[in-house]
C-alpha cells in the first residue's frame, strides 16, 4: 500500500474533490452511487453479465462470485487481488489489461474502490432496477430535495426570476411559442400582486391551449423516428401524418401516460379496439423501410422488427438492448436470449421486409383511415354482401367448357405470336413468345418449353376483385420446384408486393393467390399434394368475386384439390401497379418456370367451381363494397397474428444465422409480467406500465426534466442501465416518477408540480463559481437556460413578426428552407410556408436544411435527446435565410406603421416581440444608432432597400418609404439575431 | 492552447479590460472555462496517438459499384471462356441480388476492354482509363477488397459510417471529432457531388455525424450561387449594412454579457464573426476563376463546367490546401446493370484524367506526401452477365472481391496489393475488408482506430464497430 498512499498524497495536492473523499473516510461508500460506475466502465466488459466474453471465469458484478476466490475481500482491502492488478505497473498484470484500450483506473477510483472494500464490500441492484419505494417518498419536494441537497455544498437556490422572463420559459416549454407583448404586460401587473397564485393560474392556461399538444408532441417524434418518408435509399414518401395529429391530441386531451403507452405499443390488441386505439399503433411501424430493388426481404424484414425493440428498450426502459442482440449484454443483465424474447413479441405482423416499388399502397397490416360516417356506410355495405352470400360446395369435378374468354393452344405461331382461337383474326388479341422459350411437341400439338427467364405476354386477365374468374392451364413441371411462377397478373414480386393475382409453384405444391400487397392483404391457397412432374396435368385455378378464401378452388385434371388456407384477409383493389395482364413462366426479379412446359391456356370471366347463377344483386353489393373500401386511405398499423411467427437467437444478429428457438419473455431483472398478461405485446405494455416496474415512470420523467432544462437529471436519457450516469438527485427522479403514477399517469399535473417549484421558477444565471464548476447545472443551483430547439427558433421568429399560422393537423408542409435542401422542394403555398416548424415535411435523405443546423435529428432512429450545438452555419441561416430575412421584413414594417417613427417605444416593442423583454437604456441607444445608421445607408442607395423589400413571399410594403422599411428590416434582423431571442433563460 | 487560442484569449481578455466592466474574475473564470471547451472543440483526441502520415483525405467515392473486371482487375480467362455457366465450385455460398439471384441461367462474360501494364509498377490498366494508368506509380492499388453489402443502399452507408444501417456518423465526422480542425474559417468535414448525375441516389444521411455533434457533420458545398446554405447576403443587404448589422449586434451582446456573464454569449458572438468571415473565405475557396491554364489543362475540359467532377477535384485541391481535413467527393452512375460496354467508358472519361490531374496536381504542390487521395465504389460487379448474354451486357453487384486505390501521404507508391481468382470472382489474397480500410486510413491519419471512440446509447461506437486491422503491408 505505500505506493497507493505515495500516488494519494500528490494527487491530493492536486484534486480538492478527492480532498473531500479522502477527509472523510467515515462516509459510508454506496454501491450504486460510489462505486458501481466504476467497475461498469472498466471491468465488467470481461467480468461481467456477457458469458461468452468472461475472462478468467471470473464476474465482479455479483458478489458472490467476486469474493469466492479473494479477488474482493471484503474488509481487507490488502487482500483483494483486484486492487493489486489494478495498481499493478507490470503490464501483464495490470487491468484492466493495456489491450483493452480501456485506460488504467484513476488513483481517485482506486482509492474509492478500496475504501468500498474497507468498508465491507456491500452490493446493491442497479438503482434504477429498483422498483420505487412510494413509501419512502412521501412528503418529499422538489424544492426540498434540491436545497437540502444545495446546502450539502454551501449553495443554494438563486431568487426567482422575473417576471417576464419566466413567463417568456413558461410559453416556450408549454406551447414552444412565445409570449406577446400583451400577455407580458398582464403577466407583470398580476405576478406584483400575487407570484404564485399567477404563475399557477399562467400554468393551467398555458397547458389548456392547443399549442402545447403541439409543443410535446415534437419531443415525441423525436423518440417514435417520426418522418413523412421511408429513408433508407429509395426514401418514398408514405402518408403517417394521422398518427403525429393522434399525438397532438393525445397531450391535448391528457391521454393518461399508462393509457399513451398502452395505445401505442398494443391499442390493436385491446378489447374491441377503437380507430384512434389501433391508429396509436404506428408508433411501431415508423421505423425505416427499404425497396431497393434486389434487395433481401427477410434482412430488412429483421431490421424493422429490430429497431422496434430498440425503440421500445430506449423510448420507455432506457435501455441499451440492442448490444443483445449480438450477444449478452456486457453490462446489464440483460441476456441475447431475452433480446430474443421481446424480439418475438414485435414480428407478430404479417408484414414484408420490403415495401412496395410500383405501387404506393401502405405496407400491410394497414388501418383505413375512414371518418365515422364512411365507417358506418362500409359496415352497412358488409351487412349487405353477407346476407346475401351463400356458403356453396365447390363442385368436385369439373369438365373445361367453351365459353372462355380466349383460348390459347400456341399451336399456330406466326412470329412468335399465338392467336386467341376466339379471337383469331384479332392481331390484339394475340399472345407473344418472348427470348429464348421454345416451342416443342406438347400434348396436343405445340407447347412452350420455357427457360424460366423469358415470358409468354397475353392481352387479357385484368379482372376487378368483384368479379369471379378463372384461368386452366395444359401444363407439365420438370423439376422440383421450391418456387416457380406458372402464371400471373402483376408487375413484379416484392417490388411490387405482388399486387394482382398468380400461380405459383411453392415447395412442389400449386398456390393460388389473389393479392393486394403481400402477406398481409391477400387471399391464398396451397395445394396440399405435390403436383406430379414430368406429366401433362390440367390445372385450373378459379375465384367468385368473393375477396375470400373459401372463394378460390385448385383443381387438378378435372378434380377439385385439397388445399389449405394461406391467407384470408383482402380488403383491397387487385388492379393496378402495372403487368395488367396474365403474363405465363417469368417475372421481374421472380423465379420463372425452369423447364416448365405449357401446352394450353383458357381464360374465363366466371367461376368454374360452381353451376350456379351469379347472383346479380350480390355482384353489385360487393362491387359497391370493394369500390368504397379501395377509396379509402390507409396508415400502417401493428394487427397481431392469430399464430405468432417462431423466434429464434439470431447469431450475431445475423437474419440468416438462425439458432435456437426462443419464446416470447420480458427481461427477469425488471421483474415478472402481471399476472393474467400474456407475453405478448399487451401483455408487455401492462407490464411497463405496472407500477411496480422500476423504469417505465423514472424514463418519462427523466426525458421530461431534459425537454424543460436542457440536460436530464440522469444526462443519459436513454441508458438509465449501468452504463448510464447516476442521477444527482435520485430522491427527486423517484419523488416526481412516483407522482406521476399516483395521479393516474398524469402528465399535465407532472408540468404543473415542476413548473410551479423554486427550482423551475429561479434565475438562470448563478454566481460565477457555480457556472464554472457546473456548467450543465447537475446540481440545480439555477433555473434552465438553453437553446431553443430548431422548432421553437423558427416558430419564435415568425410568431414575433406576426406571420405565423396556427392552423394544425393535415399533411406536412413545405417551409422556404426546403429550396435549399438536398433534394430540394417548392415551398408550400396558401400560408403553408407559414404554419408550426412541427408540420415541416420530414424527408429523411433531404431533412430540412435549417433546422438540421439546429440540431433536428434525421429521425433515422430513435432518439431521445438532442444535441444542442452552436455554429457559424446557424448564424448565416438566421442572418441571410429567407424565412427569417422575410420575418425581419414583417416586424420591421409592423413596428414602423405602428409607431411611425423609430423611437423607444417602437424598439421596446421589438424587444417584447422577439424577446419577451424590455430593453434597457443602453439597448435603445444601441438600437437606434443602428436605425439611423442603416436608414443613411438606404437613402443613399435605394435600389438595395428595394432589392431587400422583395425577399421572401410576403408582397414589398407599399406604404412605407423603402428607406425608413429597410433600415427597420436590419433593426430587426438586429433584434432577432440577438443571443437572448434564441435562448430561454 | 496553441498559439492562437492564447492569443484569441489574450484578445478578449484585452477587450473586457477595456470595456471596464468590473467583470474581473467572473469573466475570467468563464473565459478559462471556455476557452478549455474551445481546445476540446479542435480535436478529441488532442492529439494524435501515434505520429500521422497524412493531414488530410479527399475521397473520391464511384458511386453505384464500378466494374473491377473493366478497369483494374485483368481476367483473361473470362473472355477465354465467355458463354459458359459460372461453376458453382467458384461462386459457392455467394447470396445473389434479388435482380440476378433468380436468374435460371447465370453466364460469364469476359471484358470488352483492352488491358495493358504501366509504369514502373506494371500495374494492369483497362483501355478506359489512360490517365490514371498514368500515374499508377503514385497509386496503391488494392484488388482485394470486400464487403457484405450487395445493394447500393447499405453498401454506400457501410463505406461511409463503418455500419450497413444508416444512422452512425461517416468517417469524416469521425476524423473532424477526432482531429478538429486546421481552417478557423472553413469546416473541417466538406462534401463535392457531380451534379447533374443520375443513377442510385446518394442520402445526407453518408455525411452526417450520426450521434456525434452536428457541428462534425459533413458540409455539402453545392454547385451554386451559395456554395454553403445561405452564406450570401439577401439582396439589397451589400456588406457594409451587413457590417454595420453585425457591429451592432457585436454591441448588444458585450452589453448582455455585461449584464450577465454567460459563456454561451461570448460563443455566440464567436460564430457571428466566424459566419462573417466565412463569407469571404468560402466564396474564395471554391473559386476556380484564378487557376492558371496549365493547372486547368490537368484536369482535362470539364473543368470549366461547375459542379463536374474536375471541377470537384480542383476544389478538394483547393480545399486541402486551406487545412480541410476530409473532402468527400461523390461521382454516381456506376450501377451497369445493363449496357456496360457503352456506359463504362463514358464514366470513365468523366473521372480518369480528373482523378489522375488531381494526384498531379497535389504531387507538383508537395501536397501529396501528406494527403490521402482514395478512389473505390462500394461493391464490384459479377462476372456473369445480369439477364442474357448479348453485346450490350451488364453485370449486376459483386461484393466478394472489387478494387480501390489509395495514393499520397503513408501509402506505398506504386504497388499491388491483394489478389483475385482467376475468375474474378473471390479473393485469393489478401482480402480487404471496409473496416480494415477504416483502420488502415485511420492509422495514416495519425488514429488508433479502437481508441477513437464515442459512448452512445451505453456501448463505445467507433468507425470500425468491433472490427477492423491495419494493413501494414499497404504502408511505405
Amino acid at each position: 500500500m505505500p505506493r497507493l498512499w505515495f500516488v494519494l498524497s500528490a494527487l491530493l495536492l492536486a484534486a480538492p474533490d478527492l480532498l473531500l473523499a479522502a477527509a472523510a473516510p467515515s462516509l459510508k461508500l454506496q454501491f450504486n452511487r460510489d462505486i458501481r460506475p466504476i467497475p461498469s466502465d472498466k471491468c465488467f466488459h470481461s467480468h461481467g453479465p456477457n458469458k461468452q466474453n468472461q475472462k478468467a471465469d471470473l464476474r465482479l458484478d455479483l458478489r458472490e462470485a467476486a469474493t469466492a476466490k479473494g479477488h474482493i475481500t471484503p474488509g481487507q482491502p490488502e487482500k483483494s487481488q483486484i486492487l493489486e492488478r489494478i495498481l499493478s505497473d507490470d503490464p501483464d498484470e495490470v487491468m484492466p489489461p493495456p489491450e483493452s484500450k480501456l485506460g488504467k483506473l484513476s488513483a481517485k477510483d482506486a482509492e474509492t474502490l478500496r475504501q468500498w472494500i474497507a468498508q465491507g464490500a456491500e452490493y446493491e441492484a442497479h438503482w434504477s432496477f429498483v422498483p420505487l419505494d412510494l413509501g419512502r417518498l412521501k412528503g418529499l419536494s422538489i424544492d426540498g430535495i434540491v436545497s437540502e441537497g444545495l446546502s450539502a455544498r454551501g449553495l443554494k437556490l438563486q431568487p426567482q426570476a422575473d417576471a417576464a422572463t419566466l413567463l417568456r420559459r413558461l410559453s416556450f416549454d408549454l406551447t414552444g411559442l412565445p409570449p406577446s407583448p400583451a400577455e407580458i404586460s398582464q403577466f407583470e401587473t398580476q405576478f406584483a400582486r400575487d407570484a404564485d397564485a399567477t404563475v399557477k393560474a399562467w400554468i393551467n392556461q398555458l397547458l389548456a391551449r392547443p399549442q402545447y399538444g403541439e409543443r410535446m408532441a415534437v419531443d415525441w417524434l423525436d423518440v417514435a423516428r417520426y418522418a413523412d418518408s421511408y429513408g433508407f435509399q429509395v426514401d418514398r414518401e408514405r402518408e403517417v401524418w394521422p398518427w403525429r395529429d393522434w399525438v397532438v391530441k393525445a397531450f391535448n386531451d391528457n391521454l393518461p401516460i399508462d393509457k399513451f403507452i398502452t395505445w401505442q405499443l398494443a391499442g390493436d390488441m385491446l378489447p374491441k379496439p377503437t380507430q384512434e386505439q389501433r391508429l396509436a399503433t404506428a408508433f411501431n411501424r415508423l421505423h425505416q423501410q427499404e425497396s431497393e430493388g434486389g434487395s433481401v426481404e427477410e434482412e430488412y424484414r429483421v431490421e424493422y422488427v429490430a429497431d422496434r425493440v430498440q425503440t421500445v428498450a430506449t423510448a420507455f426502459l432506457g435501455l441499451t438492448l440492442e448490444c443483445a442482440r449480438c450477444h449478452d449484454h456486457k453490462y446489464d443483465p440483460i441476456s441475447q436470449r431475452e433480446y430474443y424474447g421481446l424480439f418475438s413479441m414485435f414480428q407478430n405482423v404479417d408484414e414484408a421486409g420490403l415495401y412496395s416499388f410500383f405501387t404506393p399502397s401502405a405496407p400491410t397490416p394497414a388501418l383505413f383511415l375512414s371518418d365515422e360516417a364512411t365507417r358506418s356506410k362500409l359496415a352497412q355495405l358488409q351487412a349487405g354482401v353477407d346476407s346475401r352470400q351463400r356458403a356453396a360446395m365447390p363442385l368436385p369435378q369439373i369438365t373445361l367448357p367453351r365459353d372462355a374468354l380466349a383460348i390459347y393452344d400456341f399451336n399456330q405461331a406466326q412470329k412468335n405470336r399465338f392467336p386467341d382461337l376466339l379471337h383469331p383474326q384479332d392481331p390484339k388479341a394475340n399472345a407473344q413468345l418472348k427470348g429464348a422459350n421454345r416451342l416443342v411437341p406438347g400434348r396436343d400439338g405445340q407447347a412452350i418449353a420455357f427457360t424460366g427467364d423469358d415470358a409468354v405476354d397475353t392481352p387479357v386477365g385484368n379482372f376487378k376483385r368483384h368479379e369471379a374468374f378463372s384461368v386452366a392451364l395444359v401444363l407439365q413441371a420438370t423439376q422440383e420446384a421450391q418456387r416457380a411462377v406458372v402464371l400471373h397478373r402483376s408487375r413484379a414480386w416484392t417490388d411490387a408486393a405482388s399486387r394482382g393475382y398468380e400461380l405459383l409453384i411453392e415447395d412442389g405444391r400449386l398456390k393460388w393467390s389473389l393479392i393486394h400487397f403481400w402477406p398481409g392483404n391477400a387471399i391464398s391457397i396451397r395445394a396440399i399434394d405435390p403436383l406430379p412432374l414430368n406429366r401433362w396435368q390440367e390445372v385450373v385455378a378459379t375465384y367468385d368475386g368473393s375477396s375470400r378464401a373459401d372463394g378460390l378452388h385448385l383443381y387438378l385434371n378435372g378434380s377439385l384439390l385439397r388445399t389449405e388456407i394461406v391467407r384470408d384477409h383482402l380488403t383491397r383493389t387487385i388492379q393496378g401497379g402495372g403487368g395488367d395482364n396474365i403474363t405465363l413462366g417469368e417475372r421481374f426479379r421472380d423465379r420463372g418456370f425452369k423447364g416448365g412446359l405449357i401446352d394450353e391456356l383458357r381464360v374465363y370471366q366466371r367461376d368454374l367451381s360452381t353451376t350456379a347463377a351469379p347472383d346479380a344483386a350480390l355482384v353489385e353489393a360487393r362491387r359497391q363494397l370493394f369500390e368504397l373500401q379501395d377509396a379509402q386511405k390507409e396508415i400502417m398499423v401493428m394487427q397481431e397474428m392469430a399464430t405468432p411467427k417462431p423466434a429464434f437467437i439470431l447469431t450475431r444478429g445475423e437474419y440468416d444465422k438462425r439458432a435456437a428457438a426462443v419464446s416470447a419473455t420480458v427481461p427477469a431483472v425488471l421483474g415478472p409480467l402481471p399476472s393474467g398478461s400474456k407475453p405478448d405485446r399487451l401483455g408487455f405494455a401492462r407490464w411497463l406500465t405496472s407500477p411496480r416496474h422500476p423504469l417505465t415512470s423514472r424514463v418519462m420523467v427523466n426525458r421530461l426534466w431534459n425537454s424543460l432544462f436542457g440536460r436530464g437529471l440522469v444526462r443519459s436519457t436513454e441508458d438509465l442501465g449501468s452504463q448510464g450516469e447516476k442521477p444527482l438527485y435520485p430522491d427527486l427522479l423517484d419523488h416526481l416518477a412516483a407522482k406521476l403514477i399516483l395521479s393516474g399517469w398524469d402528465m399535465k399535473a407532472l408540468l404543473r408540480e415542476i413548473l410551479q417549484s423554486r427550482v423551475y421558477r429561479q434565475r438562470s444565471l448563478g454566481d460565477a463559481s457555480v457556472m464554472a464548476d457546473d456548467p450543465e447545472n447537475q446540481w440545480l443551483a439555477r433555473g434552465p437556460r438553453l437553446r431553443l430547439s430548431a422548432e421553437m427558433i423558427r416558430d419564435n421568429a415568425l410568431a414575433a413578426s406576426g406571420l405565423l399560422r396556427l392552423d394544425m393537423g393535415g399533411p406536412p408542409v413545405n417551409p422556404p428552407e426546403m429550396t435549399e435542401a438536398f433534394k430540394p422542394v417548392t415551398p408550400s403555398g396558401n400560408g403553408g410556408a407559414l404554419r408550426r416548424s412541427l408540420y415541416t415535411r420530414w424527408q429523411r435523405t433531404s431533412p430540412p436544411p435549417a433546422m438540421l443546423a439546429f440540431d433536428a435529428p434525421r429521425r433515422a432512429v430513435c432518439t431521445s435527446r438532442r444535441e444542442r450545438s452552436d455554429s457559424p452555419l446557424q448564424a448565416l441561416i438566421l442572418l441571410n435565410g429567407t424565412q427569417y430575412v422575410e420575418a425581419a421584413r414583417a416586424l420591421g414594417c409592423e413596428l414602423l406603421r405602428k409607431h411611425k417613427a423609430c423611437n423607444e417605444a417602437l424598439i421596446g416593442e421589438g424587444f417584447l416581440r422577439t424577446q419577451g423583454r424590455r430593453p434597457d437604456a443602453r439597448e435603445v441607444e444601441i438600437c437606434l444608432q443602428q436605425y439611423a445608421a442603416q436608414l443613411r445607408h438606404f437613402s443613399q442607395r435605394p435600389s438595395e432597400a428595394q432589392a431587400l423589400l422583395k425577399v421572401g413571399q410576403i408582397p414589398a410594403p407599399a406604404d412605407l418609404p423603402p428607406d425608413q422599411a429597410a433600415a427597420a428590416t436590419m433593426l430587426a434582423q438586429l433584434l432577432l439575431n440577438h443571443d437572448a431571442c434564441v435562448v430561454k433563460r | 492552447m496553441n498559439e492562437l487560442q492564447q492569443q484569441a484569449l489574450f484578445n478578449r481578455r484585452d477587450w473586457l479590460a477595456r470595456a471596464g466592466n468590473g467583470l474581473g474574475s467572473i469573466a475570467l473564470a468563464d473565459l478559462l472555462c471556455r476557452d478549455q471547451a474551445q481546445a476540446r472543440d479542435s480535436g478529441i483526441l488532442g492529439s494524435a496517438h501515434q505520429a500521422p502520415k497524412a493531414k488530410r483525405i479527399i475521397y473520391l467515392f464511384m458511386s453505384g459499384g464500378p466494374s473491377h473486371l473493366d478497369l483494374y482487375d485483368y481476367k483473361p480467362l473470362l473472355n477465354q471462356r465467355h458463354g459458359e455457366q459460372l461453376p458453382d465450385s467458384v461462386r459457392g455460398q455467394q447470396r445473389l441480388t434479388g435482380m440476378s439471384g433468380n436468374q435460371s441461367s447465370i453466364p460469364m462474360v469476359g471484358s470488352p476492354f483492352k488491358f495493358k501494364q504501366h509504369g514502373r509498377a506494371g500495374g494492369w490498366y483497362s483501355e478506359v482509363l489512360p490517365h490514371i494508368a498514368s500515374v499508377g506509380d503514385e497509386l496503391c492499388v488494392v484488388r482485394s477488397m470486400y464487403t457484405e453489402s450487395i445493394n447500393h443502399g447499405p453498401g454506400v452507408t457501410f463505406f461511409q459510417t463503418g455500419s450497413q444501417i444508416a444512422g452512425r456518423p461517416s468517417m469524416g465526422a469521425w476524423l473532424s471529432y477526432g482531429l478538429g480542425s486546421d481552417n478557423d474559417n472553413l469546416p473541417s468535414f466538406t462534401v463535392l457531388i457531380t451534379k447533374g448525375k443520375g443513377g442510385q441516389p446518394l442520402g445526407a444521411h453518408l455525411w452526417g455525424s450520426g450521434f456525434l455533434p452536428t457541428r462534425h457533420q459533413g458540409l455539402l458545398l453545392r454547385a451554386a450561387k451559395d456554395p454553403v446554405l445561405y452564406l450570401g447576403n439577401p439582396d439589397g443587404v451589400a456588406d457594409s449594412s451587413r457590417r454595420l448589422m453585425l457591429d451592432g449586434l457585436k454591441a448588444l451582446h458585450e452589453h448582455q454579457y455585461s449584464r450577465g456573464p454567460d459563456a454561451e454569449i461570448l460563443s455566440r458572438m464567436d460564430h457571428y464573426e466566424m459566419a462573417y468571415r466565412m463569407q469571404k473565405s468560402v466564396p474564395e475557396a471554391t473559386d476556380l476563376s484564378q487557376e492558371p491554364q496549365h493547372v486547368l489543362d490537368l484536369y482535362g475540359p470539364d473543368v470549366k463546367t461547375p459542379g463536374s467532377f474536375a471541377a470537384n477535384c480542383l476544389m478538394a485541391r483547393r480545399l486541402a490546401e486551406r487545412g480541410v481535413r476530409f473532402i468527400q467527393l461523390y461521382h454516381q452512375d456506376w450501377d451497369h446493370h445493363g449496357g456496360l460496354p457503352g456506359a463504362l467508358p463514358r464514366l470513365a472519361r468523366e473521372t480518369d484524367q480528373p482523378a489522375a490531374g488531381l494526384i498531379k496536381d497535389l504531387k507538383a504542390r508537395g501536397l501529396l506526401d501528406d494527403t490521402l487521395v482514395v478512389w473505390g465504389g462500394e461493391f464490384g460487379r459479377t462476372n456473369y452477365c445480369q439477364g442474357k448474354i448479348q453485346a450490350n451486357f451488364g453485370r449486376d453487384h459483386h461484393p466478394r472481391c472489387f478494387t480501390a486505390w489509395i495514393a499520397g501521404g503513408g501509402i506505398k507508391a506504386g504497388s499491388q496489393h491483394g489478389q483475385t481468382d482467376e475468375f474474378g470472382y473471390n479473393v485469393a489474397q489478401d482480402g480487404l475488408h471496409i473496416h480494415d480500410f477504416h483502420a488502415t486510413l485511420l492509422h495514416l491519419m495519425g488514429i488508433d482506430h479502437e481508441r477513437l471512440t464515442y459512448k452512445f446509447q451505453g456501448r463505445r461506437y467507433r468507425l470500425t464497430d468491433v472490427h477492423g486491422h491495419v494493413r501494414k503491408a499497404i504502408l511505405a
